[in-house]
């Protein structure tokens, strides 16, 4: 079994009460908890925290059971990915759509109606057609 | 979304003030020759680093120094940063990039922490408006992307993005949500270590119930003890195998990189050192990890016993075996769990 750990009686005997002793700690989580934000939480998970900044993480997720758990399934996901082996890239190969339409798609989904008010942001149409194939020359 | 032109100040000397400004100006030419055409301006990409930096700098009483901020600075996904500036920034090139490099990576994340086809693509669809932002504050338009800092990749961020969307969607729709229930279809089930067998019955005999009693309450206070005796990192180790029934592989997954923290003190802890500290972390090294955490609590476990409880080493074997064997009625720690769980809130 992978996960056998070869010990002697004794220390056996307290991996046993350990465990039992941690799950009855298993939901803790202090109230009034403030969780790690997402962009550390993903750093955690990847190695890229230093030491600095990753002892009072590490200290929380001790303390914390949902960031604990968010960092757990993090993990699962990763490996199961990894194991898929499927290059994500290959996964969705079509031409992307541009993010007004995603939007208006969205909103449309949303509202009933595709509602122009909230792409105020975009920037001037060309006046041609052929906007894509510039994008594709800028790349 | 980041204010253009917002400078947030940093606590350190102004030579470190200089060579973060110099750093962080390089960068920036760097992301602007890969992506010319996303519209950030210098002042806007530094405002963000320059607030990442600054929490950086606050999340320690010591010092910065020049070598630590050219590591943090060296760790930053910069083109990551740069693109979700843009983004952030409504953008419209960026967002283009963003959907198509990373939307089908999203979808397959969803569709794999999702119960159902229909809440994945809603899943999607949701984070793609935090992510636009569709909340306006002050006049403007909050865009999720504003608080991606560049610490890990964007892909990584965005994953724990979706996890956590999926989290509220799910609590959305009941009163008590289990986390384990949330994601019970993800990973690779539950097998987990193998405990000892309580030990045929001998002791039990020799004992009546009020020294049995005694020895459940010194044991309940040394394991706890023993644990807290240990630093947050062999914690955490012992959490993530005991609680979250991570597997050995799984844990050796999380210290990967040769940057991570946990896999940095473990390795700065053993005094024989690992033979190829910057290789791979198998799961044979984990174990013996663990194996450590097992022995300094076991220590720790028995001094308690003997200083506090006044148990000799026969009494201390006693205890160990009852405890032992009083796991197999889930009963050990029912009282302490009362004990705590009063007045807490669990997630």
């Amino acid at each position: 079994m992978e996960n056998n750990i070869q010990l002697n009686p004794q220390e056996l005997q307290i991996q046993g009460l350990l465990d039992r002793y941690l799950a009855s700690q298993a939901k803790r989580t202090a109230s009034g908890t403030t969780h790690v934000e997402e962009d550390s939480l993903s750093a955690f998970v990847e190695g890229t925290l230093n030491k600095r900044e990753s002892a009072s993480i590490v200290s929380h997720l001790v303390d914390c059971g949902f960031c604990r758990h968010a960092t757990t399934e993090l993990v699962r996901l990763d490996l199961a990915f990894a194991e898929d082996n499927i290059p994500a890239a290959a996964i969705g190969s079509s031409e992307p759509s541009k993010i007004s339409e995603v939007l208006s798609g969205l909103f449309a989904k949303i509202f009933g109606t595709s509602d122009g008010a909230v792409f105020a942001h975009e920037e001037p149409k060309k006046e041609s057609d052929d906007s894509d194939e510039d994008d594709k020359k800028d790349q | 979304m980041i204010g253009a032109g917002e400078r947030p100040k940093l606590s350190m000397n102004e030579e470190l003030q200089k060579h973060c400004d110099s750093a962080i100006e390089q960068m920036f030419t760097r992301c602007h020759e890969n992506a010319p055409n996303f519209g950030v301006t210098p002042e806007c990409f530094g405002s963000s680093l320059r607030a990442t930096v600054a929490r950086f700098a606050g999340s320690s009483d010591a010092e910065l120094s020049k070598k630590e901020l050219d590591d943090f600075l060296t760790l930053i996904q910069a083109d990551d940063l740069f693109m979700a500036v843009a983004c952030a920034n409504g953008n419209e090139r960026s967002w283009w990039e963003f959907d198509h490099q990373h939307r089908a990576y999203m979808e397959r994340v969803a569709r794999h922490l999702a119960r159902t086809e229909v809440d994945a693509t809603d899943v999607v669809d949701t984070v793609y408006e935090q992510l636009y932002g569709t909340r306006i504050v002050d006049g403007e338009r909050v865009s999720k992307f504003a608080t991606y800092s560049g610490r890990g990749s964007i892909r990584g961020w965005l994953r724990t993005v979706i996890w956590h969307s999926l989290v509220d969607r799910h609590r959305a729709g009941h009163d008590e949500v289990s986390l384990d229930e949330m994601t019970e279809n993800v990973g690779e089930g539950m097998a987990h270590a193998s405990f000892a067998e309580p030990p045929a019955g001998g002791e039990t005999e020799m004992v009546d119930q009020i020294t049995r009693d005694r020895y459940k309450k010194v044991t309940v206070a040394a394991i706890e003890n023993a644990f807290n005796t240990l630093e947050d990192h062999e914690k955490l180790i012992l959490l993530y195998y005991h609680v979250e029934n991570m597997k050995l592989r799984e844990i050796s997954r999380l210290v990967e990189s040769e940057d991570s923290p946990l896999r940095a003190w473990f390795q700065r802890k053993s005094q024989a050192r690992e033979s190829n500290p910057a290789g791979r972390i198998h799961e044979s090294t984990v174990m013996r990890w663990l194996e450590k955490c097992y022995s300094k609590v076991l220590q720790s476990f028995n001094a308690k016993l003997r200083s506090d409880g006044g148990l000799s080493d026969e009494e201390i074997t006693i205890c160990t075996q009852l405890a032992t064997q009083d796991l197999a009625g889930n009963s050990f720690f029912r009282n302490l769990t009362a004990t705590r769980s009063a007045g807490e809130v669990s997630n």
